[in-house]
């Protein structure tokens, strides 16, 4: 009994001067409702979100016992980084759009809000009916509207730009990827293997493949993706014509997702790179925006990191006629 | 007994595989694919892509594809004078929204495939092809179909 009482003294003795050392202070700055969001949805991400998304943290009492105090700060900073709330007003409507469609979109994969800290924070879990709340939400924010004058011209400019400009660009040297990837010219003479309409932010794609991916969906070789497969995912703005029909607008951008398991291992197989608009600027600061890259295709971890389901081009090969 | 042993462990590894193997499946999109049995002269999906569109009223997206006569010229022009030889093909989808990203909507299943070839006479021939499997189908209003496909301009990228 006495050995006993002696290791529980040591131990609030250690724990009593664990409180000692504790992380830096978490900066908790209120933040209002977000500007043209009703209360409800207002509501849904301050009690899911803001902790960790937004200046505003309510820490519980539970959260600044250390140890628990510095894995929730890593929480919070990390939180903050990735997406924030807190310059809701600032950005514009399709920005905003885009924010709120990936968090609804990390909801949905239940990777948001993080299952270790929804465990201990109760009220932080979304209901089936908090996630059909931003669902409509989202939707509300998206229609289809006809194009104005406006974004018909810069439709044609682009189109013009891009048809009398096409023969300066080759072999013209496009900036690499803060990751060192070179820009690859030739995409758009690649095979289709996919299209995806995404209303949420008014883009439509193409996914394009050369002809190691392609070869691999012929031979069904599509599960790990063998090294030298490469995607090319081009967006173009969605033109909103008066019959209602969408078609391609301008250029919005390129990604690559270029299968290499040796060069590119530390992260997850792929070197990935984006070029925006018509003078093909690369995407990220710096090499660190592969994080960004590999969280969102985290979900599809086990379909290689892939999103698009390919086409079956390869019955079409023994078909042609 | 080790016979009893032996089974029971190789009962554990092909459970262990086939659950290894079922995280790991490989995912092709027949529904949305041509095919063998489908009637069309050539597949179309292994052309040039050229431009897509969505008509969201039917719930549907198209893709236009060319042979390489078609895409060249595509590529330089954008009025709907096709050369001699040219091949186009406009594959029609139902759309499904993206079980995998709430916003998008990607392709279901192949409504109808139409083919414009530019003959000789450099006269347009349309075909359409619809039903599961693909069939070509009479049709006698096409005109303003043939329109409709040679006038889609390309979707040009840097």
């Amino acid at each position: 009994m006495k050995k006993w009482s002696v290791i529980l003294v040591v131990l609030v003795t250690i724990f009593g001067i664990a409180q000692l050392i504790r992380p830096k202070e978490i900066s908790n700055r209120p933040l209002s409702d977000l500007k043209n969001v009703p209360k409800d949805v207002n509501d849904v991400l301050r009690s899911s979100c803001f902790d960790c998304h937004s200046s505003e943290t309510n820490l519980k009492w539970f959260d600044r016992i250390t140890p628990a105090n510095f894995l929730v700060n890593g929480h919070v900073l990390a939180g903050r980084k990735a997406l924030d709330f807190s310059g809701w007003d600032t950005l514009t409507t399709s920005q905003q759009n885009n924010i709120l469609s990936y968090a609804l979109n990390k909801i949905l994969e239940g990777e948001m809000p993080l299952p270790s800290y929804s465990f201990i924070h109760r009220d932080s879990k979304l209901s089936p009916k908090d996630i059909n709340l931003l669902k409509q939400f989202l939707l509300s924010r998206t229609p289809r509207k006809v194009s104005d004058t406006a974004q018909l011209q810069q439709s044609n400019i682009s189109f013009e730009q891009l048809q009398q400009n096409k023969a300066k660009h080759i072999g013209k040297q496009v900036v690499f990827a803060p990751n060192g990837i070179a820009y690859i010219s030739d995409y758009r003479n690649w095979h289709a293997i996919s299209s995806s309409d995404r209303f949420d932010n008014g883009t439509m794609r193409i996914i394009f493949a050369n002809d190691i991916a392609v070869k691999a969906i012929q031979n069904k070789q599509t599960n790990p993706w063998p090294d030298d497969a490469v995607f090319a995912k081009t967006a173009w703005k969605q033109q909103v014509n008066a019959d209602g029909s969408v078609t391609t607008g301008a250029f919005v951008q390129v990604e690559f997702m270029i299968k290499d398991s040796h060069k590119y291992a530390k992260t997850k197989g792929w070197g990935w790179a984006r070029w925006r608009g018509n003078d093909l600027q690369p995407y990220g600061k710096d090499a660190l925006f592969t994080a960004e890259c590999i969280s969102c295709h985290q979900p599809v971890e086990n379909n290689d990191f892939v999103f698009t389901q390919p086409l079956n081009l390869h019955s079409l090969i023994a078909q042609s006629k | 007994m080790k016979n009893k042993l032996f089974y029971i462990g190789l009962s554990f590894l092909i459970f262990v595989t086939s659950s290894c193997l079922s995280d790991h499946k490989i995912r092709l999109n027949d529904e949305v694919s041509v095919q063998a049995s489908d009637d069309l002269p050539e597949n179309p999906l292994l052309l040039h892509p050229i431009t897509s569109s969505i008509q969201p009223k039917d719930s549907a997206m198209s893709t236009l594809y060319a042979n390489d006569v078609a895409f060249d010229y595509a590529s330089e022009h954008s009025d709907a004078h096709y050369p001699i030889g040219s091949e186009l093909y406009e594959v029609t989808w139902k759309q499904q929204p993206d079980e995998q990203w709430f916003g998008a909507n990607i392709p279901k299943k192949i409504l109808q495939v139409e083919r414009v070839s530019i003959g000789s006479d450099n006269a347009s021939v349309y075909t359409l092809y619809s039903g599961r499997p693909l069939k070509s189908v009479n049709t006698d209003n096409h005109s303003d179909r043939i329109v409709h496909i040679v006038s889609q301009r390309m979707a040009m990228v840097p």
